[in-house]
């Protein structure tokens, strides 16, 4: 058994590294935002950094509990090949299975199935559109085929052709190499998979034909490859095979060769995927853009379309339909010309294609009528949205006039000066009115155009507009419900590495968190562009921003790196087991480092708290209770020593905590009016004694009874709380490194039965999403999580958690019915910690008076700026005054105390300096924001007025004096309570 | 090009590098040129003279302080940012010793390099 001393150590340094993994993940999953620039050697460092981390928590647990945990050894190693796998595996294709179903595939495929099929698999799951039934045979299939080549010597010297070689060298490797191909024996596995496949296409789909498409890695990516490779349609399953290897082959044609060579590649380095899809069997069908490739300045798609099969559309034999679509709803044809049809292609059975004559008097009507051509742009301009660029799109109605996308990519435009308009952030600036500018974070970089969804508590946000920009106050997870439909999202509070933040990169929804404003700037209904690349919101539409957005030949998310990135978090950041006390967490469930280090940290806790009794401890300085002011008995770890007192005493007065988490926590717990000693205790004692539970659900309390318990350091706090008949675990990090601090919360059990207890756990989790914590709930069980946030932030957090754990530790009790719910979190946000003081009319009304922001003053010469402050600072809860002759002011100020006072520098005298000097010469605690011109503001700055909180420089905007004000009240409180400490 | 733009030139081994930094420098009015060999990118710098080369250290050769020798013999005024994912204070010293404005381990913000590529090209104008 080790000495206690030693497990403290080891302990301390598990938290450091817990910190650390921790750290390392929020990062490389901010990394996703597109915000930064990261490369491959990013990765592999990554790689290595969360290895050896993990090592060290798996190994300081073993060392704190006695080598128990070994097996936690084997499931980091396992993490570690699998993720080194999946870094190396990105110049070589991959091992996979031969033939994969449509529906098992995702956008980050690509390296198995190739960027044409992994994007359909993505769009379909995604269900932005409809698209054929089928299935992929990977390009590890591909170079399966070509080891059954017979002679590899000779094949090997034409795949090692390099583009410096000549092209007599490449047409001659190209002739060879399809020669080879087109004769190969494929492997009897991979045929049978294949056969099998289609029969099974066959028996889902009776009698199609099918269509097999090239779908080469790399083809679509950086470079086009158009029309570079082969498409069989019109395939009977019977002929699967002999089409197979004739797309195989199209990968050497010498067309291809070349043009890889152009491009730098080895002419032979081509791998190739196929998709093999049911051929629709359509009674129209073409080609969409979604901007006009000639004149992509004019805000139109263009839809060409014929009867039958695209190939008319595609091969240019006939005369087709063509439309000007406007892109706005709802999708105005702006011009049309119809070609007269002669002929179109019909899928048979029996022959596969044929082309047949179109009946006289259908062949000078439309292919498509309204209703279909608005169907098919609004598919479109959602796929448009979410791959970030414009696109090129194949379609097609079958016969009963159900949508079918076949093929989207990238489009490509005719001329390359087109690409771009040229006009920077600068000009865009100076023609467009700014809402808002670079506040808070870029969660998801885009760029979007569309309507102010204001949403609030009454917002129906299963009808939203098609193009709403959703402004929030905080990430509710009504909002991640509604975010697939939105163009963009906006919220006051929040962080990149949330929950919202995530979603909206996996939907790659447009996304700026934590504007702090955005909620008073943006208004309901108001035309937006949001540029989340340069962190800048438009009023109305801003077309050189959109058109150069959608002009991008490729979006960052679809870059190698990106889906590396994603493969690799996903062996990495998932959190499989939420709670401890489920019976599933053991080490062999520890499948991703998340797991194992949340694992580790648990049992180690586990192992220090088990039995822990004060009187056994041999290190006396480092364990003592704490002296509270209500009556909880608190037990505190110190694993920093604890403080220097007379060596009888084991208590330890507030005064002496060093653990600012825990501090903090206190601090809440503390205050008045929260802890809830009512007397209706009394008539409860009798009910809890009677209470017959089992705590099967709730765990712990098997063990012999234990102390309430903290373990901290001075940035550290696990707390262990048993109060009454519910456990309370809080588990906190809080440093000046705003990427380490982090809160876990969890809350579980009650004495009353359990819809009374969902009903505390419903009011805990409201609060807790109020504070923008990320809440799981099962039943009576509450988890929150809140990281990567300010100390600031962190200290009014801990309080809050700890008034939280005052007001509803009996709260379950008096939850009679679900209407009660409202009031009860509405009560403790507004400051309302009693009971009984929810029964009473509108005290509602009143902890909103309670919760005014702080009194301010206005002080400018000018009666429009002294309105304008007043009703926009109202409006954020201020209690204001307003006066434009600065000596009324000054009499005001002697009558009454302000928090803040907004002056403008020049006035009439008294100016604003000697109001400055006024209110030092009365009282320290009231803070002064000031308004000047640019040149007086940056001398000032320079000089000694450093009191001031912050020089305001005209013209301002409001949300420049919002902040500030908020800002001054904040540091007003401050001084308002130092003083109530030493008062 | 036009003769008001400021001119760019940025050099990583590493694709993505260019591919992201061109257009989000584009975005902000500059004249961008990326390269991943850096023999083309010194080819190209004894034809053409830009006002900030943004340079990995660490490449095939010649490797980034090779280049940067280049450009303090061939193009003084050009100012030099470093981006490296191997940020050690023994070749940060080493770089900046060497006439590096300024030094970026990556990963980095694009927003970062951004505003200190505006910054140091507007103290060019005084």
């Amino acid at each position: 058994m080790k000495s206690l001393n030693e497990r403290h150590l080891r302990f301390r340094d598990l938290i450091d590294k817990n910190n650390q993994m921790l750290e390392l993940m929020a990062e490389a999953e901010e990394m996703l935002s597109g915000e930064f620039i990261f490369d491959m050697q990013y990765l592999k460092t990554l790689a290595t950094q969360l290895a050896s981390a993990s090592r060290a928590v798996v190994y300081d647990l073993n060392a704190i509990a006695d080598n128990r945990y070994q097996e936690l050894v084997k499931a980091v190693d396992e993490i570690e090949d699998k993720v080194r796998a999946t870094i190396e595996a990105k110049t070589v294709i991959p091992r996979s299975e031969l033939v994969i179903p449509l529906s098992k595939i995702t956008g980050d495929s690509t390296e198995i199935v190739g960027e044409k099929t992994a994007r359909l698999g993505e769009l379909s799951r995604r269900k932005m559109c409809r698209v054929p039934d089928g299935f992929a045979v990977s390009a590890f299939a591909f170079q399966q085929v070509l080891q059954c080549i017979a002679e590899q010597d000779e094949m090997k010297k034409w795949l090692a052709l390099t583009h410096d070689d000549e092209e007599t060298r490449v047409d001659e490797a190209s002739s060879w190499l399809q020669l080879r191909t087109r004769k190969v024996r494929i492997p009897d596995k991979l045929a049978r998979a294949i056969r099998d496949a289609a029969l099974k296409l066959q028996k889902r789909n009776p009698n199609c034909l099918l269509a097999l498409r090239s779908s080469a890695l790399g083809e679509d990516g950086t470079l086009s490859f158009a029309g570079q490779y082969k498409t069989l349609l019109g395939i009977t399953p019977e002929r699967v095979i002999p089409a197979y290897i004739e797309v195989l082959a199209s990968v050497f044609a010498s067309g291809a060769m070349k043009y890889r060579r152009t491009n730098r590649l080895p002419p032979a380095g081509g791998a190739m995927a196929v998709g093999c899809l049911t051929l629709i069997n359509a009674r129209a069908a073409g080609v969409l853009y979604t901007l006009d490739p000639n004149q992509p300045q004019r805000n139109v798609m263009v839809v060409t379309a014929s009867y039958g099969l695209g190939i008319t559309v595609v091969e240019g034999t006939d005369e087709t339909d063509q439309f000007a679509v406007s892109r706005k709803y709802p999708y105005d044809v702006l011009s049309s010309s119809l070609g007269r049809k002669h002929r179109q292609y019909v899928a048979n059975d029996e022959q596969g294609l044929r082309r047949e004559k179109v009946e006289q008097d259908r062949s000078d009507l439309p292919a498509i009528n309204q209703d279909e051509l608005k169907e098919l742009c609004e598919t479109s301009l959602r796929i448009e949205r979410f791959m970030k660029c414009a696109q090129d799109i194949e379609w097609a109605f079958d016969q009963q006039g159900q949508l079918f996308i076949l093929q989207t990519r990238p489009l490509r435009l005719l001329d390359e000066r087109n690409e771009s308009s040229g006009r920077t952030t600068e000009q865009i600036g100076a023609e467009n009115t700014i809402l808002m500018q670079s506040r808070g974070e870029v969660a998801c970089r885009g760029v979007a155009h569309g309507r102010v969804v204001l949403v609030d508590d009454t917002t129906d946000l299963t009808r939203l507009p098609d193009d709403a920009v959703l402004v929030a106050r905080y990430s509710k997870p009504a909002l991640s419900e509604a975010l697939a439909e939105a163009k963009a999202v906006i919220t006051d509070i929040g962080t990149a590495t949330g929950h919202l933040a995530t979603l909206a990169r996996e939907l790659r929804v447009p996304a700026i968190l934590d504007t702090e404003i955005a909620t008073q700037v943006l208004k309901d209904g108001q035309e937006v562009t949001v540029d989340a690349e340069e962190n800048v919101v438009y009023l109305g539409l801003v077309q050189d921003l959109i058109h150069n957005h959608l002009l991008k030949s490729s979006t960052y998310e679809d870059k190698p790196e990106f889906r590396l990135l994603r493969k690799m978090l996903r062996m990495v950041t998932p959190l499989h087991f939420k709670d401890p006390q489920s019976p599933d967490f053991n080490p062999a469930n520890c499948s991703t480092y998340h797991d194992v280090i949340r694992f580790a940290h648990e049992k180690a806790v586990e192992r220090l708290t088990r039995g822990y009794s004060i009187q056994t401890d041999s290190d006396q300085r480092s364990a003592y209770h704490l002296d509270l002011p209500i009556p909880l008995d608190l037990v505190v770890i110190d694993l920093d020593g604890g403080p220097e007192r007379d060596a009888r005493r084991s208590s330890v007065g507030l005064d002496q905590v060093t653990s600012r988490p825990l501090a903090c926590l206190l601090e809440g717990l503390c205050a008045e009016g929260v802890w809830n000693s009512d007397p209706a205790d009394m008539d409860l004692s009798g009910f809890m004694a009677s209470a017959t539970r089992s705590f099967a659900l709730t765990g712990p309390a098997a063990n012999a009874p234990q102390p309430n318990l903290a373990i901290v350091n001075t940035c550290y706090l696990n707390l262990n709380l048993k109060l009454g008949y519910h456990f309370n675990i809080v588990d906190c990090y809080l440093s000046e490194k705003r990427n380490d601090n982090f809160i876990y919360f969890r809350f579980a059990g009650g004495v009353t039965e359990m819809t009374r207890r969902n009903r505390r756990a419903e009011i805990l989790q409201r609060i807790l999403e109020t504070n923008d914590f990320v809440v799981d709930r099962k039943e009576d069980l509450v988890i929150g999580r809140i990281k990567k946030i300010s100390a600031e932030t962190m200290h009014e957090r801990l309080q809050m958690v700890g008034r939280l754990i005052g007001f509803t530790r009996q709260l379950d009790i008096f939850l009679r019915d679900d209407s009660l719910i409202k009031p009860y979190v509405n009560g403790f946000i507004n400051g309302k910690y009693h009971p009984s003081q929810f029964n009473e009319a509108g005290p509602l009304q009143r902890g909103n008076q309670m919760n005014q922001s702080g009194r301010v003053m206005v002080l400018d010469d000018e009666e429009i700026v002294c309105e304008r402050l007043k009703t926009y600072l109202e409006k954020q809860n201020y209690q204001v005054e307003t006066f434009t002759v600065s000596q009324q002011a000054m009499e005001r100020l002697q009558q009454e105390k302000f928090d803040v006072v907004v002056t403008d520098l020049k006035m009439k005298a008294p100016n604003g300096l000697e109001i400055l000097r006024f209110i030092r010469s009365q009282d320290q605690g009231t803070q002064v924001v000031m308004i000047t011109g640019y040149a007086t503001m940056e001398a000032l700055r320079e000089a000694e007025y450093t009191d001031v909180v912050e020089f305001i420089c005209k013209p301002f905007q409001m949300d420049t004096i919002g902040s500030a004000v908020k800002k001054a009240a904040k540091k007003a409180k401050k001084f308002k309570k130092r003083a109530e400490i030493e008062g | 090009m036009t003769k008001s733009q400021k001119k760019i030139l940025v050099l990583d081994d590493e694709p993505i590098v260019c591919e992201r930094l061109k257009p989000a420098l584009e975005k902000r009015g500059f004249y961008v040129e990326t390269f991943v060999h850096s023999q083309d990118a010194i080819d190209r710098i004894s034809q053409q003279k830009f006002d900030v080369l943004v340079t990995d250290l660490k490449m095939r050769k010649p490797d980034g302080l090779d280049v940067m020798d280049y450009v303090r013999q061939h193009s003084p005024s050009t100012k030099v940012v470093i981006v490296t994912g191997f940020a050690t204070v023994d070749t940060a010293t080493k770089a900046l010793k060497s006439g590096a404005v300024d030094f970026i381990a990556k990963p980095f913000r694009i927003s970062q390099l951004r505003d200190l590529i505006l910054k140091i090209t507007s103290d060019n104008d005084d």
